[in-house]
């Protein structure tokens, strides 16, 4: 068996055998869906380990022809970063389960739909092929509209509506750019490895290249979330269950920006070329703004999801400096942040479960109530901060030398944004968890080892990550220059 | 009459049979066993299955003086009709006791449209299209104002009957212009005359500018769309269900052998007229069913978008877009089927249609709401289900064709028959019910929603087979 293959049939094999466990059997269920996240994440692992570091190109590539007359295959694999992305929703989904055992109503129905999402995003990052990267997209879309609507709270049924919408919108925008790839490279196939280098020796005309590029750019940028199309998303999570909360931001944003990375600057180069000046001047825009829209939020969930969009514009920057720095610190940041976001809606899941309310200024002193959560989302918001020590610095640090080569007045601008965020994360903590006690929250009750074991295993990854952060970013610039192989030839082009 | 005709004939004279049959078991049993009534019509159909794929083996030809055309083409939709009367009969049996006079006769006129949808695919005259074509909108006039107690119902037959008789006319004109300046009604002489004609002289195009209106109103495109809103919401469920997928196919299969086959090296002409009907008819029936209230009106309105969609893929004009049509139009059955099957069942327990009556319908029946879920997304066009990839063909042709403005609009109505279609879902899933109680699901529609089911996901995901049906249909014919 591919272990690409089983990353993504796992869970969907676990939907199947689901609907066949009666209601009732809510034990078997939860253990069902934990195996059926469990098995991808230690395939992800294993495939961390064994990864030829070194050697570019796709590895474990598994390929079934499927519909041959128009050029579709079934076809997965896994390269630097493709790997490095597969561990982090391996590693957010599985503590996602784990977190979901606070979930009492309608248990079938929620695993069911939670592991239909988990199947469609693992596809996203594994497809090699542009139509199976459409429908695994799709696919990773639809589920989380129950979600939200069912088991989420607040303002849930306009929020679901409106992520539902926008996020359809730019998959429809960003299949009418991938069917028009596929009629102009005239090679009528979506085996994206044969696209790749298909493209790299007759390269669409550049000013095609120029028009088919926004639609690319602007369909996947919708759930990176790029400014002005953001405002789903800190709805979004702030309406969502805690583990879709943690999936939404963890994995779901890095979808965007894996897809932009993937395709659109990978198989349109010049196109890239002429627009990544605006795409980091719209990251600023993310950085900054979605820093002063977080700082003015009550509610604990809001400062975290505009937070979350504030930093996936490091991601953009990062990307846009089109330099293997940048796109290292890039690709690492998608990690890193992943997996902080994921920790700190946990612990904010885990206190609103009891208290009922996510306005920071009532909660007050929790951590001498909840001190394991306290701390857990403490590390969090110093990781978000960018302390050294956590995986976020690193890649951060990165993308700030990544731009400094290509946008010098963004990286200062970027600089200014770890400011702004260790401002509303540190303003957070203080008047949520520390102070005086209120009285309200005298009976909550912390976490049980149990429920420890996410934190540790999301803590542990930031942590060995940013002591030891060879061990990812050998593998990510593995496959970096890969990615930006098609634009050099153009720079060398253009400095001639 | 030859061996080889008296073959090519036997689905037709198998549903005639089984037309005499069901008279006189409907006189015989009246309505003390009329639900067995049903559930006999239902299985006797079943064996034209196995005939049509035997038919395939056939030499494909003008058979009975050039009035009948055997071929892949007319199998094909053969095929779907077939399957969706089997469906509209299952839903007939659903509606207990508010039909009148039992199921017998209800039953009967059902198997009558679509002994005429049988005849229209297989025409290969004018004479013989017309009159089959009225044949079926007949039956549809009574079976629309069958339900002769409730206003809506007759309101709705009355407004069919009038339009419907209004298209048939432009038709027929239409046919009589065409007759005029080629001297025949025979297709297949007609399209030797369109080969070496250049250009075509002007009242042909007056003729056929008639007969493509004739069609339209049939697909339900605009500006022939008036009807549908009334006609879906009034009509009773089983004839809603079967003017949506049998009504609608037949159409596009006059489509078909009309404007591809005959007019074929013309098509190009006719394309840009096509692409703006298409536009406009995708753009109506998405926009207009937002503030829908009533269920069958909503998708009375949806399936006003899908014959836009549709109509794309006749614009195209090309093997790609042809194929996408029958792929369309397949995977639009079960779908349909499904929707109405679900509302069909619910409507029994519940006697309503409105939206809002459809509150917590997962708490009351599980696989109910769940079917209704996956059929809806594959309405608008969602992956895995079959639904997406008709769309995707479609999309993909009209891309190909580079009707690129075209696509735009056929995307961004996804997006909003999204957004009508998931409110449903809101309401099914998140709402509360006023009344809990359970609602029960009789076995020929449980295991007809199964089937539908099976179909969504199957055809969605494992496309090829029928993606080589679709292909075999166009080129065969």
């Amino acid at each position: 068996m591919n272990p690409v293959t089983g990353i993504i049939l796992s869970p969907i094999i676990g939907t199947m055998i689901l609907l066949a466990i009666p209601q009732r059997r809510e034990d078997w269920i939860r253990r069902v869906s934990a195996a059926a996240t469990l098995i991808p994440l230690l395939l992800a692992l294993w495939m961390v380990f064994h990864f030829p570091r070194g050697v570019a190109g796709y590895h474990w590539v598994h390929r079934i022809p499927w519909l041959p007359a128009l050029g579709i295959q079934y076809q997965v694999g896994v390269d630097g970063i493709s790997v490095v992305l597969l561990l982090l929703h391996t590693l957010c989904s599985f503590t996602g389960v784990l977190v979901s055992y606070r979930i009492k109503e309608r248990v079938k129905e929620y695993y069911i739909f939670y592991l239909l999402l988990i199947g469609g995003v693992a596809g996203v990052f594994a497809s090699l092929d542009l139509f199976f990267f459409y429908l695994f997209y799709e696919m990773a879309v639809i589920p989380m509209f129950p979600l939200i609507g069912i088991w989420g709270s607040g303002e849930k049924a306009y929020a679901t509506m409106k992520l539902t919408l926008y996020l359809t919108a730019g998959a429809m925008l960003a299949l009418i750019g991938l069917l028009s790839l596929y009629v102009i490279s005239g090679t009528h196939t979506f085996d994206l490895i044969f696209l790749e280098h298909f493209l790299r020796q007759n390269p669409i005309p550049g000013d095609m290249q120029r028009w088919l590029f926004p639609f690319l750019l602007i369909g996947f940028g919708v759930i990176a979330p790029m400014w002005p199309l953001h405002s789903w998303s800190p709805l979004g999570h702030a309406a969502a269950p805690s583990a879709v909360s943690m999936l939404h931001a963890g994995v779901l944003m890095k979808l965007g920006s894996y897809a932009i990375l993937r395709i659109a600057v990978q198989l349109l180069p010049e196109g890239a070329y002429t627009w990544m000046p605006w795409v980091a001047g719209i990251a600023i825009m993310n950085i900054v703004y979605g820093g002063f829209v977080a700082m003015a939020q009550k509610d604990m969930k809001f400062v975290i999801g505009y937070s979350s969009s504030s930093h996936m514009g490091y991601v953009l920057l990062g990307i846009a400096c089109l330099n293997p720095i940048g796109l290292n610190g890039a690709v690492l940041l998608m990690f890193a942040h992943g997996l902080m976001t994921a920790m700190a809606f946990a612990a904010v899941g885990h206190i609103y479960d009891q208290t009922h309310t996510r306005v920071i200024s009532e909660w007050g002193g929790l951590a001498r109530q909840v001190p394991f959560i306290a701390t857990a989302f403490v590390m969090a918001a110093l990781a978000s901060a960018g302390l050294p020590g956590f995986a976020n610095f690193i890649a951060e640090l990165l993308v700030f030398f990544g731009s400094w080569n290509s946008y010098r007045w963004s990286a200062l601008a970027a600089v200014f944004g770890i400011v702004i965020t260790a401002f509303y994360m540190l303003r957070a903590v203080r008047t949520g968890f520390f102070g005086p006690l209120n009285p309200r929250w005298a009976g909550l009750k912390d976490a049980t080892v149990f429920e420890r074991v996410p934190y540790l295993i999301l803590l542990a990854g930031l942590l060995i990550v940013g002591c030891w952060p060879r061990f990812l970013l050998e593998i990510i610039s593995t496959s970096t220059p890969a990615v930006l192989s098609h634009l050099d030839a153009l720079q060398v082009v253009a400095k001639l | 009459m030859s061996h080889l005709s008296l073959l090519s004939v036997l689905p037709e004279l198998w549903l005639g049979l089984l037309f005499g049959l069901m008279l006189i078991l409907d006189l015989r049993w009246g309505e003390t066993r009329s639900s067995a009534l049903c559930l006999i019509a239902a299985a006797g159909l079943l064996p034209l299955f196995p005939l049509f794929v035997w038919q395939s083996g056939l030499p494909a030809g003008d058979l009975l003086g050039g009035m009948y055309r055997l071929d892949l083409l007319a199998l094909f939709f053969k095929g779907i009709f077939a399957a969706a009367a089997i469906g509209v009969i299952l839903m007939t049996r659903e509606l207990g006791r508010t039909i009148p006079r039992g199921h017998g006769e209800f039953t009967l006129l059902i198997l009558a449209a679509a002994f005429g949808m049988f005849l229209a695919a297989s025409s290969a005259n004018f004479v013989m299209l017309f009159v089959s074509l009225e044949l079926m909108a007949i039956t549809f006039y009574v079976l629309t104002a069958y339900l002769q107690t409730n206003q809506g119902s007759l309101e709705a037959g009355m407004k069919y009957l009038i339009l419907g008789s209004l298209a048939s006319g432009l038709m027929l004109y239409g046919i009589a212009f065409i007759y005029g300046s080629t001297g025949t009604m025979q297709f297949s002489k007609i399209q030797e005359l369109m080969s070496h004609a250049q250009g075509l002289p002007i009242p042909l195009r007056f003729g056929l500018l008639l007969v493509i209106a004739g069609i339209l109103f049939k697909v339900a495109a605009v500006p022939f769309q008036l009807w549908v809103p009334d006609v879906y919401q009034g009509a009773p469920t089983p004839v809603t269900a079967f003017l949506s997928v049998g009504s609608k196919s037949a159409g596009f299969l006059v489509a078909f052998r009309i404007i591809q086959e005959l007019f074929i090296l013309q098509s190009r002409q006719w394309a840009p007229l096509i692409v703006w009907v298409a536009g406009m008819t995708i753009l109506y029936g998405n926009l207009a069913a937002i503030p829908q209230r009533n269920i069958k009106r909503l998708l009375g309105y949806s399936s006003i978008g899908h014959a836009g969609y549709l109509l794309i893929g006749i614009a195209t004009a090309s093997q790609l877009g042809s194929t996408a049509v029958n792929f369309y139009l397949a995977s639009y059955l079960f779908t349909n089927m499904a929707v109405f099957l679900v509302i069909a069942a619910f409507s029994r327990q519940v006697e309503s249609d409105e939206i809002r009556a459809y509150a917590g319908l997962a708490k009351r029946s599980p696989f109910l709401a769940a079917a209704m879920f996956v059929a809806l997304l594959s309405l608008a066009g969602v992956p895995p289900l079959a639904g997406f990839f008709g769309k995707f063909l479609l999309l993909m042709g009209a891309i190909t064709e580079g009707y690129l403005a075209l696509a735009i609009i056929g995307a961004a109505a996804v997006v909003v028959s999204l957004y009508y279609y998931l409110q449903i879902v809101y309401t099914m899933y998140a709402d509360k019910p006023e009344d809990s109680s359970p609602i029960p699901v009789s076995l020929p529609v449980r295991l007809a929603l199964w089937v539908c089911l099976a179909a969504m996901l199957g055809l969605g995901i494992w496309q090829a087979p029928l993606m080589q049906l679709s292909l075999a249909a166009i080129s065969g014919s």
